[in-house]
């Protein structure tokens, strides 16, 4: 049981997930981290089966570093999704499948546009401005067909994606806690949903980061992972 | 089949050939995607479109798209509407026993040549492992295909015009897929000439 | 020993649990039926194969019955409980006509109908009815049932084994969906097109289903009851299809002032 859904907005994308990790009917962590930056302007929502998300994020990540190692330059996001979409569905087809659904967002650095991948365990692929995977697509769909609209702006996306949230609070029975995370043209930055304006925040730590600290060209394999909140 | 579903209408005309799919992309009841095409160019006189499980309709384009620049390569001449029937039949029938869930639809006009100058308009249907039938009226394939049937059995006639038979292959698919939980959610529809091709999306119930 | 040990496995089969076998009181008979109200009549019509899966049982069977002087009921799904249905019905109706010295109207039946279905709703009658005639108002009226007796009064109906194939015509074509009118011109409203415009279109969707149905065809009946004062001129004058027939079928009671016609014909043999 989990729940993952994401927005795209004029320059960036939002991508929010649960963080409940468990069988059956208990819970055995709530912090657990199932969003992956896989690429310097890149990250994917797994949801399915626990042991093959975090195997394929893994996969996912290794592959695309390689492939920025290989030639100085990351995989923009339509063409990830290309390639993260026929991994899928080979495997699918394969004696061992991944159970995996996958929400992939990235910003693509070279056109300036944000992308959002709707992908699921069988190898569908849709290339869609806001999606939802889960328990929480039955929710969640219907809140942002109502409140999102073209080129919307963060703060005005971080409220549906609050929306959101707060539906799922209400209409699922599961309790749920979410981490979220904002891709734009400056990377792939954590938000805490707690805080008064994490956008607010995300500028000030772009901004004191931006002129001694430029980013790196090739992320370092042991960047701390998204800080759980 | 009715896991994403979706579905596909090919006609005839005089010297013009249509092909138009819906724009749903579903898991199930739940719609996901409103901008699922599933008709491609192959190129500017010939077009198919592959109804089915969404996974497979990519897998199958690439594939496709794979032998048809191979064959454009090794041929030097563009494939013709009957050959890439043949070469969709037997990329299905390698997976026999392992199927694609699609039902593809060809539509397509053939270029005139020394041996045939005045070439029919063509389409062709085959079902999940490749079985070729060639209508000389229409086509039609996906969860509404029954309701598509009948409509298309209604109001095309034989030798419509570029506009009539956009308007009779747009009338088909609409009001098919209004009766179809599976399929609509948008609708595209290309009309083929020798001279261009002519595609509109069209507007529908979004319900 | 030898008295203990296991008998051999053959001898278990005759010991094998019990196969229950279990009485299916329904059969499924094909065949279409659909109706048309216009203005000032109504159209009923059904396909006259009756099939039980890949056989023809019989290529006349009845499936359009005439109730009273201004009503026709159509019925489709289970042969069997379809005739026995519309005979119950055609008991009730003639009661009603002894008690009140009056027909039933068309309102009236349908609420019958509904009525006499919901009362069988754990064994339900497996049918599908349509019911077409003249209203008290004298308009023409479509209700259509399900097997349990919801019903709804509509301008038109396909209902067995070709409604897929019919019903989504007859949205475009009676309903006028995905239709615009142009611009300035009269806004198109259900209901209203002349009888000859709604027999070529109940004639091409029996075509059009017996072409792609295997369960639809060999003939085809279409009652056509007008309301008082129409004049059936326009009718006979029709120019009729290749070996259609029109009757005049004759009033139930003592005749009032509508009109029933039978107009039927062969469908396509290919």
């Amino acid at each position: 049981m989990e729940c993952a859904f994401a927005i795209t907005g004029k320059d960036f994308v939002l991508i929010a997930s649960d963080m409940s990790a468990g069988r059956s009917i208990i819970q055995m962590k709530s912090n657990e981290n199932k969003i992956t930056p896989v690429g310097p302007n890149l990250a994917m929502a797994c949801g399915g089966e626990p042991g093959d998300t975090s195997r394929f994020a893994d996969y996912v990540d290794r592959n695309l570093r390689l492939y920025h190692i290989r030639n100085n330059f990351p995989l923009p996001p339509p063409s990830a999704a290309s390639w993260v979409r026929r991994i899928l569905a080979e495997s699918i087809r394969s004696r061992s499948p991944y159970a995996v659904n996958v929400l992939l967002g990235g910003f693509d650095t070279t056109t300036s546009k944000p992308h959002l991948y709707w992908l699921d365990y069988l190898g569908t692929k849709a290339d869609i401005p806001y999606a939802a995977q889960g328990v929480g697509m039955y929710v969640t769909l219907s809140t942002m067909d109502k409140w999102w609209y073209e080129n919307i702006e963060r703060r005005e996306a971080l409220d549906v994606l609050n929306k959101c949230v707060d539906e799922v609070k209400k209409r699922v029975t599961i309790k749920f806690d979410f981490n979220c995370v904002l891709i734009d043209k400056d990377g792939v930055h954590s938000l805490d949903l707690k805080s008064q304006d994490p956008i607010a925040e995300l500028e000030a730590k772009v901004a004191a980061m931006k002129p001694s600290d430029p980013e790196p060209i090739i992320p370092s394999s042991d960047a701390p992972a998204i800080a759980a909140a | 089949m009715e896991y994403n579903g979706g579905s596909v209408v090919a006609m005839i005309g005089k010297d013009c050939v249509a092909i138009a799919s819906d724009l749903r992309l579903g898991q199930q009841s739940v719609g996901v995607a409103m901008n699922f095409d599933k008709v491609f160019p192959v190129n500017d006189k010939l077009y198919y479109g592959l109804p089915g499980l969404a996974t497979d309709v990519y897998t199958l384009r690439e594939q496709l798209r794979f032998r048809v620049n191979m064959y454009r390569m090794k041929e030097e001449r563009e494939i013709t509407p009957k050959t890439f029937t043949h070469l969709v039949s037997s990329t299905l029938y390698e997976k026999r026993f392992g199927p694609y869930f699609i039902e593809p639809v060809v539509a397509g006009l053939p270029s005139p040549t020394e041996l045939d100058p005045h070439p029919k308009p063509f389409i062709s249907t085959m079902d999940t492992i490749g079985c070729i039938t060639t209508p000389k009226d229409f086509a039609v394939a996906g969860t509404a295909s029954n309701k598509l049937f009948g409509v298309a059995e209604g109001l095309w006639e034989p030798d419509l015009e570029p506009e009539d038979l956009f308007e009779t292959i747009s009338q088909t698919l609409l009001n098919a897929v209004d009766r179809d939980a599976l399929s609509g959610w948008g609708a595209i529809v290309h009309v083929i000439t020798h001279d261009k091709v002519i595609t509109r999306q069209l507007r529908a119930r979004m319900d | 020993m030898t008295l203990l040990a296991q008998s051999p496995m053959s001898l278990h089969d005759t010991y094998a649990a019990p196969v229950e076998h279990r009485f299916n009181p329904y059969s499924e008979n094909g065949g279409t039926i659909l109706a048309i109200a216009g203005a000032d009549f109504s159209v009923i019509a059904g396909d006259t194969r009756q099939s039980e899966g890949y056989s023809i049982q019989t290529r006349y069977a009845r499936k359009v019955f005439q109730l009273t002087d201004n009503a026709v009921l159509a019925t489709n799904g289970f042969a069997a409980d379809g005739k026995n249905f519309v005979r119950r019905l055609k008991q009730s109706l003639e009661w009603y006509q002894h008690n009140h010295h009056k027909q039933m109207g068309l309102k009236a039946i349908a609420r019958l109908i509904q009525t006499m279905l919901y009362g069988r709703r754990f064994f339900p009658y497996y049918v599908y009815n349509i019911l077409g005639g003249i209203e008290e108002d004298g308009s023409g009226a479509v209700y259509s049932f399900d097997p349990v007796g919801s019903y709804e009064r509509e301008a038109c109906r396909a209902a067995g084994a070709a409604q897929a194939l019919v019903q989504p015509f007859l949205d475009n074509q009676i309903y006028f969906k995905n239709q615009q009118p142009e611009p300035g011109a009269e806004p198109f409203v259900p209901g209203r097109l002349p009888l000859s415009t709604v027999l070529g279109l109940v004639v091409d969707s029996f075509t059009s289903a017996t072409e792609r149905h295997i369960e639809v065809g060999d003939g085809i009946e279409i009652f056509i009851v007008m309301a008082k004062g129409r004049s059936p001129e326009s009718l006979l004058d029709e120019k009729l299809g290749e070996g259609m027939t029109i009757e005049e079928v004759p009033p139930v009671g003592e005749g009032g002032e509508e009109r029933t016609f039978l107009l039927s014909g062969p469908l396509k043999r290919d």
